[in-house]
């Protein structure tokens, strides 16, 4: 098997597959210790404050819209775009159709797809920027939180330089990267899997535990009258 | 900088070891796992703002310390524990304002606690909050009020009382009553009035109240403060025994 078949056959089984099982198993993990040791989630279980502190902070309906309000929106759009691209992407979706699935769903309009790749990777430099200049943020900050945001964006912009070879970032890049002409697909696919992959392993695992963490406190700071 | 530390440190990793694991669960290991460091709650720590905008004091920070202790498997240092100590008693005071600006809902006040907790298991604890929880287990309450003491504060208070309350009192021990009344143990011992009042609004309500004589009357629970949850459990209990045994329909926690 050549390197390209790889990565466009097994290499997006195992992207796949790791970022749903893994992300399964992050959640199983809990559910299993938390049976043991975290007694008053299920004592004072309720559905509705889970489902009230869930909804007030997946929506912009929380008190961080107004304490940081140029963080807090610029939040929300970074995560907009970088689920909507991928997902409704039209020649995501062709690749979908054309294989064993035969899956279609809507697509966003090209031109979309542009502007919401470029507010990605802006965003991306804003929080990187972010990182480094404000003390508050930059304590806390380790390697990895620096490595994450590369590692999300990367697929955005090798996507973008590749539906874009008349640009001039795409002439400067196979400038500097005389290969990166040949193996374009191929790089995105790699950045794109590897996102996925590290998923389970790291804080991107909020994707799925986000949930679990609001319905604990949701549960907790309910049944004492406090804000969920 | 937290004060009363002044006892040595000895460093036991097998015993720090043990003292995290017991304590590790499922929310401290997801929050540990999924803090993004964004930053949203330094603003919100009031030592943050007292101490104009110290980064040490953003609540995220001091939080994941414990996932330092975590890590390390009880490898740790003396200078280690001495930081983990200022931070979890100088540094935050548990109140959990963080947590109501943080997207995740990281209780971070939870975090803290935990490490006060693995910190009184290594025998670190403030001097004035480990007097008070000897007091809890030898007399039940965290002044050492005994128990004659007791019962003759309330006699007297009630004799007091009804100078200017005739028929008024202060009843002890009274099976099935009502109400089973609890108070901060400073009150016996300091403001012994403060009892008269709520006996007087009592009295002029109609209440069927009592105090109990033995253990239980006091509400504080400042063991509860270390993270030394068997004798904050036991406090509580005591609570529970009492009014068990006085089979009264409600306590009333003034605390």
């Amino acid at each position: 098997m050549t390197f390209t078949a790889f990565v466009e056959g097994p290499l997006v089984w195992i992207a796949f597959l790791t970022f749903l099982v893994g992300s399964a198993v992050r959640l199983l993990l809990f559910i299993t210790l938390s049976r043991k040791k975290d007694k008053p989630v299920y004592r004072y279980f309720s559905l509705k404050w889970m489902l009230l502190s869930i909804v007030r902070w997946l929506f912009p309906t929380n008190p961080d819209l107004q304490k940081n309000p140029v963080f807090s929106i610029l939040g929300y759009i970074f995560h907009i775009c970088l689920l909507a691209v991928p997902l409704f992407y039209s020649a995501h979706i062709t690749l979908w159709q054309e294989s064993r699935f035969k899956w279609s769903w809507w697509a966003m309009p090209d031109n979309w797809a542009d502007w919401m790749t470029l507010i990605v990777l802006a965003i991306a430099i804003f929080f990187i920027i972010r990182r480094i200049v404000v003390p508050s943020v930059r304590i806390i900050t380790t390697p990895s939180d620096f490595l994450l945001i590369v590692i999300c964006a990367l697929p955005f912009l090798t996507g973008y330089l590749n539906t874009h070879p008349d640009g001039t970032a795409y002439q400067w890049t196979t400038s500097i990267l005389p290969f990166y002409g040949q193996y374009s697909t191929i790089i995105h696919i790699i950045t794109g899997a590897l996102m996925l992959i590290v998923v389970p392993f790291t804080k991107l695992a909020h994707w799925i535990l986000f949930f679990v963490s609001r319905s604990v406190i949701g549960i907790e700071f309910g049944r004492r009258n406090y804000s969920v | 900088m937290a004060d009363a530390q002044t006892q040595p440190i000895t460093i036991n990793p097998e015993s720090i070891r043990q003292a995290v694991d017991a304590r590790m669960n499922a929310r401290l290991k997801m929050w540990m796992g999924i803090c993004a460091h964004c930053g949203l709650c330094a603003d919100t720590c009031h030592f943050f703002t007292a101490k104009n905008g110290d980064p040490r004091m953003v609540p995220s920070f001091k939080a994941q310390k414990l996932k330092k202790l975590f890590k390390k498997k009880g490898n740790v240092d003396e200078a280690f524990m001495q930081e983990l100590y200022d931070t979890a008693y100088g540094e935050c005071t548990l109140c959990r304002r963080c947590t109501l600006y943080c997207p995740f809902g990281i209780d971070m006040a939870m975090m803290v606690a935990t490490m006060r907790g693995i910190l009184t298991s290594q025998g670190l604890t403030p001097e004035g909050l480990k007097a008070a929880i000897q007091n809890y287990l030898e007399t039940g309450n965290q002044m050492a009020v005994s128990e004659e003491d007791w019962v003759e504060t309330l006699k007297w208070m009630e004799e007091e009382l009804q100078e200017e309350l005739p028929g008024a009192t202060i009843p002890i021990d009274k099976k099935g009553a009502n109400i089973m009344y609890t108070v901060n143990a400073r009150e016996p011992k300091y403001y012994p009035q403060d009892i008269q009042l709520a006996a007087k609004i009592f009295h002029v309500v109609g209440e069927d109240w009592t105090f109990p004589s033995k253990p239980g009357w006091d509400d504080t629970n400042l063991a509860m403060f270390a993270g030394d949850i068997k004798s904050a459990s036991y406090i509580v209990k005591l609570i529970k025994d009492a009014a068990e045994e006085l089979q009264v329909k409600r306590v009333a926690i003034t605390e």
